[in-house]
């Protein structure tokens, strides 16, 4: 199950320590990245990606829903933030507010077809959606600048009012997304750990059972969808800010299973960190791997299906029972009863 | 009103095709209950394969390449359309290795397995090619195209639908006329009776998934003339692929060949009217299609359903 | 007065007929036992009456109002309530948090998205009420997969009650159980008895017939015998087909 176990004290903490220690230890990044053979601009990506990975596993791994499509509306986020920019407002606060609300209706248009699914179906259809989406994104040139993409996005201020801060360098920009990225977190772990998560968790063990017990399953289905979308779509206006452009590939089928493989290498299926774990480790395999050889992805695609045969509880599952005294096992069959309720249809 | 007939033969070539992809795939699903992802991407492979084959750095060795390269090409054509298969068939054995982990367990392991191959065929394809577009070679007897009735036609695609029905009837006397899909009906239906009757079970699951595998890499050597060659090319096989045999049932060959027809007739005809949104029709009938819940066109319950 | 009445029940998937006209009015506060043999239909007819499936004609009258067809939360929340012969559990669960989600308050709290769903104590006194009367009050911390069969079995019957229902469905309540379990649920059906309504679908004849008011006997998807207990031991087709042998 995603998340600590409910009976723990964290569960019901709006701020655990765990997450302080993560949010310090990023925060200290832009300090030593450099001295490590790294460089500020990973950081915010990781920190983005993060925000993305932590949305879809709202999807994935509380509802146990699998959506091969997502890049959807990492990208919707990102276009929208750049035509808002350019057409609707400069505030900052304004097209991250409307990235996020484009990409939660488009969650809400796709949630609306497959909500009354589950397992391979809902999979497919998902990919399907993904594959409409992208073409129209390369074919809708006027507006999303094509295969060219959407160019020229800036890095609009953080006004508050009293102080604005400019995020025009990684730095600052760095540390603006941390801020979101604590925002999100903290929401995050609230919503999983609420009756509403838990309610999520259990229509992901007996979509049977909980419809039965009176739970309208595929309004649940669908509202969690669309927050997920929102909230990637956050991540996608942030992601548009970073690189100064959107672009359609991030809807592909490809990087929408970069997602899916991050997110359960990490451990997506059994922990709530799990996605940022598996966030690191691949953009860590892009760079460090990724510069002694041009075929990382290949390995890290290989990981990704040895993890899924052997350790499907992934790199914070395997981490938590090495932690708990030598659980592994419990652990293992964690991550795979979870992965087994994925595909009942 | 008579300028779409040109398109209709294109959609009946693509159904063609598809059918022919769909079967491999439906093989593979009856026989393991396994959805296969990676299908397309061996598909893509097969055109990858039988592009490098028929271009001007075959990839065998330098004395070997030489007398190839001699040939007409006809010659190698032909060739290729049934070397290059074996040849993907090789890797459809690799995947099938890895995939034994996963039976007997939900299709989810399949289905995540899969979906990991593919990534990895993909990349393995990006790394070895690139991105760029590529060609494949044809002999000067297909290709081009002709006057008839005032409508411009293609030879090649007379030829596609040619040689795809031909393969499909291949296909369709292996399964219904020899030994060995007597079995391999029998195993699609009870696995325990084939193992009861002394047949390998696991060597049957091989050839069968590498016979599937094979008649998606011919595919994709036959339609790379039509939709050019991209890495990214085996999604457009993989999903009609799943749409056939959601239309058509697991394990009715003729629901499969008329859902695929069915499938290409659409994109076809969308071609006729919006070419560079035709593919996407595929997409939005299985949006349609499954929003609908639509069993079979011959009524045999899919084994996706659980 | 019928609580629960089906009328000219019809089910029909592809050509093969499952229920053949099938009537049943259950009074309410009435035990009503459901017999017969593999395949007459028994469950089908649970499906039915719970939303699980569609009957092709006929109608289910709860309480005066027509529910046959509705989706099986909305005939939950009408005061429905069914176990599962193949046991439908959230595993991952306690078996306090199986309880407790079954819980109507519960249930209205299911869009709170911003308050840790562990923080309430009612939820939890009113989850353990629950195990109590089921006797699991000294296991509820154990994982529902973790439990022992015939306490699966008890936590199966516990969250069907938890949902405080005005029908309460037991399809094969023993199924599986040795004689203790089975004494142990016979116990608590019978302490139930007369609190609610119950349907009970049964193949323990000695089960059924210690325990409910009126038995329907289904065969190829129709009624072919009702009454009670001792009615139906006189009953030439029960005793010629063998269905009320028993010790």
């Amino acid at each position: 199950m995603n998340g600590t176990a409910p009976n723990s004290p964290d569960a019901a903490r709006l701020i655990t320590p765990t997450m302080l220690v993560v949010w310090l230890g990023l925060a200290t990044i832009p300090l030593w990245i450099s001295q490590i053979g790294l460089y500020p601009y990973l950081g915010i990506e990781i920190l983005i990606w993060s925000i993305y990975a932590l949305s879809f596993n709202l999807v994935l791994g509380t509802a146990g829903l699998p959506s091969f499509g997502h890049g959807v509306f990492f990208g919707v986020g990102a276009y929208a933030f750049g035509l808002a920019q350019f057409n609707v407002s400069s505030s900052l606060w304004i097209c991250l507010t409307l990235a996020m609300l484009a990409a939660a209706l488009a969650g809400v248009f796709v949630a609306l077809f497959i909500s009354h699914r589950r397992g391979i179906y809902y999979a497919f259809m998902t990919i399907a959606f993904g594959q409409i989406f992208w073409t129209i994104a390369i074919k809708w040139h006027s507006v999303t600048g094509g295969e060219d993409g959407l160019l020229k996005i800036e890095r609009l201020p953080a006004d508050l009012g009293f102080v604005s801060f400019d995020l025009k360098n990684n730095a600052s920009f760095y540390y603006f997304v941390l801020a979101v990225f604590i925002v999100i977190v903290i929401a995050l772990w609230r919503l999983t750990h609420s009756p509403y998560g838990r309610i999520l968790s259990a229509i992901r063990q007996s979509e049977t059972r909980a419809a039965h017990l009176g739970y309208r399953v595929w309004l649940y289905k669908a509202s969690v969808f669309t927050i997920s979308a929102g909230m990637s779509g956050l991540a996608g206006g942030l992601f548009a800010m970073a690189q100064l452009a959107a672009f359609p590939d991030v809807m592909s089928l490809h990087q929408s299973g970069y997602i899916v493989m991050m997110t359960l290498v990490g451990g997506g299926l059994v922990s709530f960190w799990g996605p940022i774990v598996g966030v690191v480790t691949f953009l860590v395999a892009r760079d460090v791997i990724g510069a002694m050889t041009s075929a990382w992805m290949l390995w890290f695609g290989l990981l990704f299906i040895a993890i899924v045969l052997f350790k499907p509880e992934g790199i914070a599952g395997a981490f938590r029972s090495v932690v708990d005294g030598g659980k592994a096992r419990a652990k293992r069959a964690e991550g795979v009863s979870a992965l087994r309720l994925l595909f009942r249809s | 009103m008579i300028d779409i007939l040109p398109h209709i033969l294109n959609g009946l070539t693509l159904g063609l095709l598809f059918a022919l992809i769909a079967l491999g795939f439906m093989l593979i699903v009856g026989l393991m209950e396994q959805i296969n992802l990676a299908h397309g991407s061996l598909f893509a492979l097969g055109a990858y394969v039988g592009m490098q084959m028929l271009g001007p750095r075959p990839p065998m060795p330098a004395d070997w390449a030489a007398a190839w390269l001699a040939l007409p090409l006809g010659w190698r054509y032909a060739l290729t359309l049934v070397i290059a298969p074996c040849v993907v068939g090789v890797v459809g054995a690799l995947v099938e290795f890895c995939m034994r982990r996963t039976y007997g367990k939900d299709p989810l392991y399949g289905l995540l397995l899969t979906f990991g191959a593919a990534m990895v065929i993909e990349e393995a394809i990006r790394l070895t090619w690139g991105t760029r577009d590529y060609v494949l070679q044809v002999p000067q007897a297909i290709s081009g195209g002709f006057i008839f009735q005032d409508l411009i036609w293609s030879t090649y695609r007379f030829y596609a639908a040619g040689i795809a029905a031909v393969i499909i009837g291949l296909v369709w006397l292996v399964i219904e006329k020899t030994p060995y899909g007597a079995i391999i009906k029998a195993g699609a239906h009870d696995s325990e009776i084939v193992r009861a009757l002394g047949i390998n079970l696991s060597r049957l699951r091989l050839a069968v998934f590498i016979f599937g595998t094979m008649l998606a890499a011919v595919a994709g050597i036959i339609v790379a003339p039509i939709w050019g060659i991209r890495p990214h090319m085996g999604v457009d096989a993989v999903v009609p692929a799943f749409l056939v045999i959601v239309l058509g049932g697991v394990g009715s060959f003729w629901g499969a060949v008329s859902a695929g027809i069915l499938v290409g007739l659409a994109v076809g005809l969308t071609g006729a009217y919006a070419s560079e949104w035709s593919l996407l029709s595929m997409y939005i009938l299985l949006v349609a299609i499954v929003t609908f819940r639509a069993r079979g066109l011959f009524g045999k319950k899919s084994v996706l359903e659980a | 007065m019928a609580l629960i009445e089906a009328r000219s029940v019809h089910v029909r998937f592809g050509d093969r007929i499952v229920l053949e006209e099938v009537d049943m009015a259950v009074l309410e506060n009435e035990c009503h036992g459901i017999m017969g043999p593999n395949g007459a239909g028994k469950t089908t007819f649970f499906n039915v009456i719970t939303g699980r499936a569609k009957p092709t004609r006929g109608e289910v009258m709860l309480d005066g109002e027509n529910i046959a067809g509705l989706s099986p939360h909305a005939i939950a929340r009408k005061g429905v309530a069914r176990s599962f012969q193949i046991m439908t559990l959230f595993d991952e669960y306690s078996a306090r948090e199986n309880v407790m989600i079954a819980l109507p308050r519960f249930r209205e709290r299911g869009f709170d998205m911003s308050h840790p769903a562990s923080g309430d104590r009612d939820f939890k006194a009113e989850a353990e009420q629950v195990l109590a009367d089921v006797g699991l009050a000294d296991r509820a911390d154990i994982r529902a997969k973790e439990l022992a069969y015939g306490d699966r079995r008890a936590l199966e019957i516990g969250v069907a009650l938890a949902q405080k229902p005005r029908v309460l469905c037991l399809d094969e309540p023993t199924s599986g159980l040795g004689t203790d379990g089975v004494q142990r649920l016979l116990g608590l059906a019978q302490k139930l008895k007369g609190t609610l309504t119950m349907i009970v679908i049964e193949h323990d004849m000695s089960f059924l017939f210690s325990l409910a008011d009126r038995i329907s006997v289904l065969h190829w998807g129709q009624v072919v015998a009702r009454g009670t207990p001792a009615q139906l031991q006189e009953n030439l087709w029960v005793r010629r087909s063998n269905l009320g042998k028993f010790a």
